[in-house]
């Protein structure tokens, strides 16, 4: 297998069911559309011999990306707003959510469900912070991908309305090449890694739709440019939008609370 | 890293064409990774040739096609090869580009009997 992840067995991986009752309605108008994504297929035989080439024009992706879109059809028709968290390790996106949690949970529903290699460490955090959560582990898997929302999805009974952070592995490779489904992507750098890092990772950028600059408490002290990490992202992708956050301090978190009542107002509009 | 798990992917998606077919050996596969797709293709090649061993591709031979990254100026409108997924235009220098050829991860085709 795969030295660096290990990202060789996708049947590896484990949802951790906490078994917890949460007491909310459960309206689940489940949306399975099953599109057939299948190329063109046509056959040709070779003269004088049996082979036969077969045409198949096939995205390798495809079973993923239905997956996705399966997802996000019962995603829209819940009203529930996903968010697929992304960035390197030790960002900060487990602090995030905790305060995020503990600032609108009273007025909001939210649930998590959380992505990593191993324990349930953080599912724990979450959970204790006042939302409910479910811990997949990818084993050595590198990345969560569609199916594993799809399954988490049937044991974690989220409601109408609500909105839903998926934290994803923390890797800015692999995760970029997985639509999972989610309305949004939340990219979160912080300010202990290189400025240059949207550069260095063009994929994640080009595919998020909002990053979060977190730890700007700790800049009178590292060498990060808020600045030109900006400039870097937005030469990839013009439309990104950014948020300066310290989760510890708590700048940054009310331009960030009315971000997500923006998505969750979109999401009831339509 | 994530070439391991595409790679059974495709295997997946061999069988299935295989089941489905009746396709009793299939010789050749092509796959066509374009160079901005976030597929690092050698090692795609080389998971993909080390899990085939066991599986209905046991006999095939695997093709990569890679497809160089092409973009796009919005501004001036002229293509530019494109080397990452952050083109700069050769005319304004600029980098408001669209990527046009490069981001394809597919199978092709299949040789069968």
């Amino acid at each position: 297998m795969c030295d660096t992840c290990g990202c060789g067995n996708p049947d590896e991986f484990k949802i951790h069911d906490h078994n917890h009752s949460h007491d909310h309605d459960h309206h689940g108008h489940h949306h399975d559309h099953d599109h057939d994504h299948h190329g063109h297929d046509h056959e040709h035989h070779h003269d004088h011999s049996t082979k036969k080439v077969i045409s198949l024009n096939m995205d390798i992706l495809s079973e993923n990306n239905r997956l996705a879109e399966r997802n996000r059809g019962w995603f829209e028709g819940k009203k529930v707003v996903a968010l697929n968290m992304v960035s390197s390790p030790g960002s900060g996106k487990t602090t995030i959510l905790e305060k995020t949690i503990g600032s609108l949970a009273s007025t909001n529903k939210i649930f998590v469900i959380e992505g990593d290699q191993q324990t349930t460490r953080d599912a724990d955090r979450i959970e204790k912070s006042g939302a409910p959560a479910i811990q997949i582990n990818t084993g050595s898997g590198c990345h969560l991908d569609a199916k594993m929302i799809h399954l988490a999805l049937k044991k974690l009974d989220v409601s109408d309305r609500s909105i839903l952070f998926i934290e994803n592995v923390g890797n800015l490779v692999c995760p970029a090449m997985f639509d999972l489904g989610e309305q949004k992507r939340v990219v979160v750098i912080s300010t202990t890694e290189g400025d240059d890092k949207p550069m260095k990772y063009p994929y994640m950028f080009q595919t998020s739709n909002l990053c979060i600059i977190n730890k700007t408490d700790l800049l009178p002290y590292v060498d990060f440019s808020v600045e030109t990490a900006m400039n870097y992202a937005r030469q990839l992708n013009p439309e990104l939008e950014f948020i300066l956050m310290s989760a510890r301090s708590g700048e940054g978190m009310t331009e960030w609370f009315d971000w997500l009542a923006r998505q969750l107002q979109d999401n009831q509009s339509e | 890293m994530h070439e391991l798990s595409l790679a059974m992917e495709v295997i997946s998606l061999a069988e299935k064409e295989a089941g489905k077919k009746n396709l009793t050996l299939i010789s050749e596969i092509l796959i066509e990774v374009g160079e901005l797709s976030g597929v690092e293709a050698d090692a795609f090649q080389w998971g993909l040739e080390m899990l085939a061993k066991e599986s209905v591709l046991a006999n095939a031979e695997i093709k990569i096609n890679r497809i160089p990254g092409r973009g796009r100026c919005t501004s001036c409108n002229i293509g530019f090869e494109m080397k990452t997924r952050l083109g700069m235009c050769p005319e304004c220098n600029g980098f408001p580009s669209v990527i046009t050829a490069g981001e394809e991860f597919r199978v092709v085709s299949l040789l069968a009997e």
